[in-house]
């Protein structure tokens, strides 16, 4: 087991968009996170067979983090417009019961 | 007046824009897919998404033309994107308020094959212990009609359905008397090797609208080594058997289905010559499924994801060259996958919806008058998994049946908007919630999807198709044709 520490600015990244971009990568490494003084630092241990590969696979999980980041954005500031579009979608299927 | 408003009219009204749901996936540093909320796609350089994401565009770059037209960004306040969104998502799942609409009916367990990959079969004579009695038919026809479905297909399968034909005739009889008063639109198929067709059941076919559905593995020295039975024939009978149907019934009343073991893995452009020959031109390139003898026989474990992948690739690639050279011929995996690219219908297929298709896509009567959500869940069973086992049509109501939490507990857990990794995934709207193969394969509902072999097949084959559907011509072409049929 080939074991990394990488850290992330807590204020600029969420756990929850650590432990997603872990757990898309949960094929190749598992993590270990805790919180250090203001940052996240995530333990990071990979199959032996990556030995050759881990720069670039610890590379490739920092981007993850970041596009997870963009999700995470996104999320949070479309989440009103995809409910209302939700409740469009489904408001006249007869699917509701209509209230007492 | 002018009829014509000036070009300015159409432009936009504000320079300001708000992002709409979507989601993205990089294909290479260079080259990112988006995905709206219901699966309308484009392409942008990594360059180009990084100004998006830094809301460094001007107002009137032609790419926010562009991702205003897919519905990734609107103007504030403006409502038809949201309105067209909810429109494309109803169509998506118009399905859902229909419920169960195919009602699968074992027959019979028996059959004369002894296929090392078949889950179910039973090399028997004992009739009474491995057919459907007409009692429990009667009771998979009440069934059939509690569900508010208008749309009903009865499928008869096995073992080999035609070693119960009576009971075959039987349920049909009774089907389409009790659907006078239900008015839906009714049909049949029988799901059989062919080899026992003969003109009685020829005639019933035709007299009662009954489609047939058949295997066919490919050339005969593979189709016959899969599938052993005595006199070793059973690709002569198979083959016999769809140009007698072709001829008596129509061409459009038969079509075949392949199993792919890992000797067809070598072998796939005479996989596709067989079925020309046969005047066949829809051809479903399957994988194996991970159920019943087909992993107890090591047949799953043979080969993986990968090899499959490059039979898969190599089968698309002569599909699209034989319609290079004129032939009209349809891979089905494709097409069923570019329906839901290129349209905002969803064709229904059970693997590839999400809730998942399990109960509310299919029901399976098995012949002892178990009833499972779906027929990869009866085959599960015959390996001492009944996890999708809802209950027995002796013993419990259609209610009982269908808020079983052995449907519904799978259905929710599985379900790809709250699933992890799936949530976020870009290709989400073309896949499915599979609960039937990770339970068969990682022993829950869900999987781990970074190593799930149905994830890593599936977004394989979204970005083979969106791939030569961005970059060639001529298969734009056909998967525009594939996605409208």
């Amino acid at each position: 087991m080939i074991e990394r520490d990488v850290s992330f600015d807590a204020t600029a990244y969420s756990a929850d968009a650590i432990q997603r971009a872990a757990y898309r990568f949960s094929d190749r490494l598992s993590l270990d996170l805790q919180r250090v003084n203001g940052n996240y630092v995530c333990t990071l241990r990979l199959k032996d067979d990556l030995a050759d590969q881990a720069n670039d696979v610890l590379a490739d999980f920092r981007n993850e983090v970041l596009d997870q980041t963009l999700r995470e954005r996104i999320r949070s500031e479309t989440e009103g417009v995809r409910n209302v579009i939700l409740a469009l979608a489904f408001s006249n299927t007869g699917l509701t019961e209509p209230s007492e | 007046m002018s009829k014509f408003r000036l070009a300015e009219a159409f432009s936009a009204a504000s320079d300001e824009w708000e992002l709409l749901p979507f989601r993205f996936e990089r294909f290479s540093p260079e080259r990112v897919l988006v995905t709206n909320m219901v699966g309308e796609h484009l392409f942008l350089t990594g360059r180009e998404f990084d100004d998006f994401m830094g809301r460094r565009l001007p107002n009137d770059s032609p790419l926010v033309r562009r991702l205003r037209a897919k519905h990734v960004i609107r103007q504030p306040n403006e409502q038809l994107p949201l309105d067209l969104l909810a429109l494309k998502t109803r169509t998506r799942y118009r399905r859902l308020p229909m419920f169960t609409g195919l009602h699968i009916f074992v027959v019979s367990l028996r059959c004369e094959h002894s296929c090392p990959y078949c889950q179910v079969s039973r090399q028997s004579e004992d009739k009474a212990s491995f057919d459907m009695s007409e009692e429990t038919a009667r009771r998979a026809l009440d069934a059939v009609f509690r569900s508010p479905s208008s749309q009903i297909k009865i499928e008869f399968q096995g073992g080999e359905p035609l070693l119960n034909f009576q009971l075959i005739k039987d349920i049909v009889a009774e089907a389409k008397l009790r659907n006078l008063e239900e008015g839906r639109n009714l049909g049949f198929v029988i799901a059989t090797n062919l080899a026992l067709l003969d003109d009685e059941v020829l005639d019933f076919c035709g007299e009662n609208d009954i489609y047939l559905s058949t295997s066919l593995d490919g050339p005969a020295d593979l189709h016959n080594r899969n599938r052993p039975r005595p006199g070793n024939d059973s690709w002569e009978r198979a083959v016999a058997g769809i140009r007698r149907v072709r001829e008596t019934l129509g061409a459009d009343r038969v079509s075949a289905l392949m199993t792919t073991t890992e000797r067809s893995l070598d072998r796939v452009t005479d996989i596709v010559d067989c079925y020309l020959e046969q005047g066949l031109r829809e051809i479903f390139l399957r994988p194996l499924s991970p159920y019943g003898f087909a992993i107890k026989t090591k047949s799953f474990a043979a080969y993986d994801a990968d090899r499959w992948l490059a039979f898969y690739e190599e089968g698309l690639e002569y599909i699209l060259e034989l319609n290079r050279r004129g032939l009209d011929v349809t891979e089905i995996f494709a097409a069923i996958i570019l329906k839901k690219m290129l349209t905002n219908d969803d064709p229904g297929y059970v693997d590839l919806t999400s809730p998942s298709g399990i109960g509310i896509g299919a029901l399976v009567y098995n012949y002892d008058g178990d009833v499972y959500a779906s027929d990869e869940g009866r085959m599960l069973a015959e390996m001492r998994d009944t996890t999708f086992l809802l209950g027995n049509l002796h013993e419990n109501s259609w209610e009982e049946l269908i808020l079983s939490p052995a449907l519904l507990e799978p259905l929710e857990q599985s379900f790809t908007l709250s699933a992890p990794m799936c949530n976020e995934c870009a290709f989400e709207p073309y896949c499915g919630a599979d609960p039937v193969y990770h339970q068969a394969t990682s022993g829950d509902y869900l999987g781990r999807k970074p190593v799930s072999s149905f994830c890593r097949r599936n977004m394989h084959i979204f970005k083979l198709l969106l791939e030569r559907y961005e970059s060639d011509p001529f298969a734009r072409e056909i998967f525009l044709g594939w996605a409208g049929r």
